[in-house]
């Protein structure tokens, strides 16, 4: 029964991915990130999910800070951010999120402020929803770990 | 972590090899990390550039190889660069989530090994050995050219080097093969890096400032373009210094000089790219925030530019440098090829090179290897009285052929030199063929190609023949308009839309076909004066990126998201199906289509809330704060 459950849960887990991958919220790089957890690590894809949203998060009030300044005018520092971004979201695999922030980037070197302000809405958006569906799926891997673990002996 | 090298070779080999990843995004670092581990390698991280300095420093010997962030708050990735190949001569190896060709060409000017760029695969971390084991053979081998040493300086590296050395037989013979290839191609480069027979224990020369005042000013008197080490050491008359000891720094004299140039050109091109305290070229300014090189290879460098560039290489405040007036007539001299360049000026770049950046890998390699190979240890060049010679410094350095080259892209100046300019260049003109040779070897991606982030992106490792695809940029349709702004926008009306569709060729100078060449992009009003045939259609080309795929992604969002410069005109080859599309949020509304469409489909649990806002039961660490403050106004 309780086997079952584990089961189930790593069944829903994939549902999940599967759908965040048809819908190009996620890419293969999230793959990348799964290999990379191991006994060493075992819980490396959390752990870099949450560095990354601590990060993203100071970003995006960053660039919101910029964004809605009076005088908006400081691209550069946008840019600044931006890639930063760019380069941590791409690198967890956050597709959609990623190509939104090159859209802002783009915006930003033609110092469209009004692009820019749209961008921030639209990445904003974006990033709750990532953040959401990636809770979730954290939150069925730890139900599965458990639901595992109670049937099976827990080594190490 | 341990300074000793205890290698475990054998099959392993380059298990090991011990890393110093440089960067500040903690969530790169941390991936970084995990991913060299599972190589093998041994690896120390720091999210600080001057942190990691300080630990090169105190543990000289103990790290082989260095991944560094470009872009970074303290210290600019590429000034890392440089220090990293002066003080310890460590391979680096630069990252940036900006795959766009100038970045990356900005990347092998400066000397990096390698440019990876964002997101980072572990294939391509497994790789980075190569080029600890490439520089270890190149030094090697030149040891042996210039006879001087023999297997006890490989000891002094550190004992693992000779592991390497034996172990790596099979890969390094075809490194070999490599780099006697390479090494033919620059002869008179050849010995280098090598060791001064004089000091037993450490290798290197420090080049203090006032030996590298001496030979400056050797190089100086003999002009750039005779500077050969002989001469130089003769002159100089420094007791105890050989000439491969001046051969070495004269080559990464002859790389600064070429990316300061190279530098001085992007200024205006590069908004966000490039961290320096450098102001922007106020020219280049008009059209600056444009990351379109041709605009900044409109022309003339001032003073101040050049100064604080000097200033921002040598980490020095830039009130310190003194420039103004020097520049003319040293750029005057420096065009001319002169030999007269007074030694106590500043520096003098005026004239910023045109690179043949997409040809690099096939037609130049000469020019490739000089930056590969040798670092641009430029960390401490002396301070004011440093006489930079200008553009013939590389005419000299590379191959005449390639120096045509440079010497024909020379773009316009605001300076009484110009008829001279004009008369160089139009002699040299004649040549394109011979010279420009538009060949294949340009950063292409085809433009219908889908815009995924992934696939298509080009690693940009100057090892690997990226630039293989052929294309031609065609300039025709873009009109040679005086006015910058609107040519400029017109390049960037849709945003990297334009930049995308335009470069769908070779994004550099040495990929102009005489067909091109007839049109001038210059966005600079100078644009029109010079050059009969060639080059302002290299200043345009210059401002091209080829597009990786990371570039299509540009122009998809930006279909998707209407940011579309308002009443700009865009050629209509370049046309993008939907210019100033209200259609804006159609994309978006597209995909919060789909998700309701699959809604449908799944499971009651895939609760998607159309407006992610607040309510998320599921999920705990989420607090409604976090939401709201990210939405609130």
């Amino acid at each position: 029964m309780l086997g079952l459950g584990a089961d189930r849960l790593r069944a829903d887990m994939n549902r999940l991915l599967a759908f965040l991958f048809h819908q190009g919220v996620l890419d293969e790089q999230f793959l990348q990130l799964q290999q990379l957890q191991d006994e060493s690590s075992p819980n490396f894809v959390s752990e870099v999910v949450n560095i990354y949203f601590h990060e993203s998060e100071k970003l995006l009030r960053n660039l919101r800070g910029l964004v809605l300044e009076r005088e908006f005018s400081d691209y550069k520092k946008m840019g600044i951010h931006l890639n930063q971004l760019i380069g941590s979201s791409s690198s967890i695999g956050a597709k959609r999120l990623t190509n939104i922030c090159v859209a802002f980037r783009a915006a930003s070197d033609q110092n469209n402020p009004t692009a820019c302000l749209r961008a921030l809405e639209l990445l904003e958006h974006e990033y709750c929803y990532l953040k959401n569906k990636l809770h979730e799926f954290f939150q069925i891997e730890q139900q599965r770990v458990m639901a595992a673990g109670v049937r099976y002996p827990i080594q190490n | 972590m341990a300074c000793k090298a205890d290698l475990v070779v054998s099959d392993q080999f380059p298990t090991g090899l011990r890393v110093l990843v440089v960067d500040d995004d903690i969530t790169c670092l941390r991936i970084l990390e995990q991913m060299l581990r599972r190589c093998m390698y041994r690896v120390t991280t720091c999210s600080q550039a001057t942190v990691a300095m300080n630990l090169l420093r105190e543990r000289k010997g103990c790290f082989d190889v260095v991944l560094s962030d470009v872009h970074m708050p303290d210290m600019d990735g590429f000034k890392l660069l440089e220090l990293v190949g002066l003080e310890m001569d460590l391979p680096v190896i630069m990252m940036s989530a900006d795959g766009r060709t100038s970045a990356v060409m900005r990347g092998i000017r400066h000397g990096a090994c390698d440019y990876l760029i964002k997101p980072i695969r572990e294939e391509e971390l497994k790789n980075i050995w190569q080029h600890v084991v490439r520089k270890k053979w190149n030094e090697n081998k030149e040891q042996e050219h210039s006879g001087s040493l023999d297997d006890n300086d490989q000891h002094k590296r550190g004992s693992d080097d000779v592991e390497y050395d034996f172990s790596a037989t099979e890969g390094a013979e075809e490194l070999l093969i490599t780099q006697k290839r390479r090494r033919d191609a620059k002869e008179e480069n050849e010995e280098l890096e090598n060791d001064d027979s004089g000091t037993a224990k450490k290798p290197r020369v420090v080049w203090s400032v006032e030996l590298h005042q001496q030979f400056v000013s050797a190089v100086n008197q003999l002009g750039i373009d005779k500077a050969v080490p002989k001469r130089i050491l003769e002159l100089m008359n420094v007791p105890g210094l050989t000439r491969e000891n001046v051969a070495s720094h004269l080559q990464k004299f002859r790389l600064y000089l070429r990316r300061l140039s190279g530098v001085a050109q992007q200024q205006g091109g590069f908004p966000n790219s490039y961290c320096g305290p450098v102001e922007q070229n106020a020219k280049a300014g008009t059209l600056g925030r444009f990351d379109i090189q041709a605009l900044a290879a409109s022309g003339q460098i001032p003073p101040q530019t050049l100064a604080a560039l000097q200033a921002e290489l040598l980490g020095q405040p830039t009130g310190s440098r003194a420039l103004t007036g020097m520049d003319q007539p040293l750029l005057q001299a420096s065009l001319l090829g002169t030999k007269s360049i007074p030694v106590d000026h500043g520096v003098t770049y005026g004239q910023p090179l045109m690179r043949c950046p997409s040809n690099i890998s096939k037609q130049f390699p000469q020019t490739v290897l000089t930056v590969e190979d040798v670092h641009s240890g430029l960390g401490v060049w002396p301070s004011n009285d440093l006489g930079v010679v200008g553009a013939s410094s590389n005419l000299g350095g590379l191959g005449a052929q390639s120096g045509n080259i440079l010497m024909g892209m020379l773009p316009q100046h605001q300076h009484p030199c110009q008829q001279q300019q004009q008369q160089l260049k139009q002699s040299i003109v004649p040549e394109p063929s011979r010279s420009i040779n538009v060949q294949p070897s340009c950063l292409v991606v085809a433009s219908q190609s889908s815009a995924s982030f992934q696939s298509g992106k080009s690693p940009a490792s100057v090892n690997q023949n990226s630039f293989s695809k052929g294309c031609v940029i065609d300039y025709r349709h873009l009109s040679p308009q005086s006015n910058n702004s609107s040519v400029v926008a017109g390049l960037l009306s849709d945003g990297d839309v334009r930049r995308t569709s335009v470069l769908n060729g070779c994004g550099g100078p040495g990929s102009i076909s005489p067909s091109v060449s007839s049109c001038s992009i210059n966005a600079d009003s100078s644009a029109g004066r010079h050059f009969s045939g060639v080059s302002p259609n290299i200043s345009g080309v210059q401002g091209s990126y080829c597009s990786t795929s990371g570039q299509l992604l540009d122009q998809v969002p930006l279909r998707n998201l209407g940011f579309v410069g308002k009443g700009i005109s865009i050629p209509s080859r370049f046309a993008v199906d939907e210019p100033g599309s209200p259609t804006s949020n159609l994309n978006c509304g597209k995909i919060y289509g789909e998700r309701n469409g699959n809604k449908v489909k799944q499971e009651p649990r895939m609760d998607f809330v159309e407006n992610v806002k607040v309510d998320i039961p599921i999920l705990q660490n989420f607090s409604a704060n976090d939401l709201t403050s990210v939405f609130s106004e």
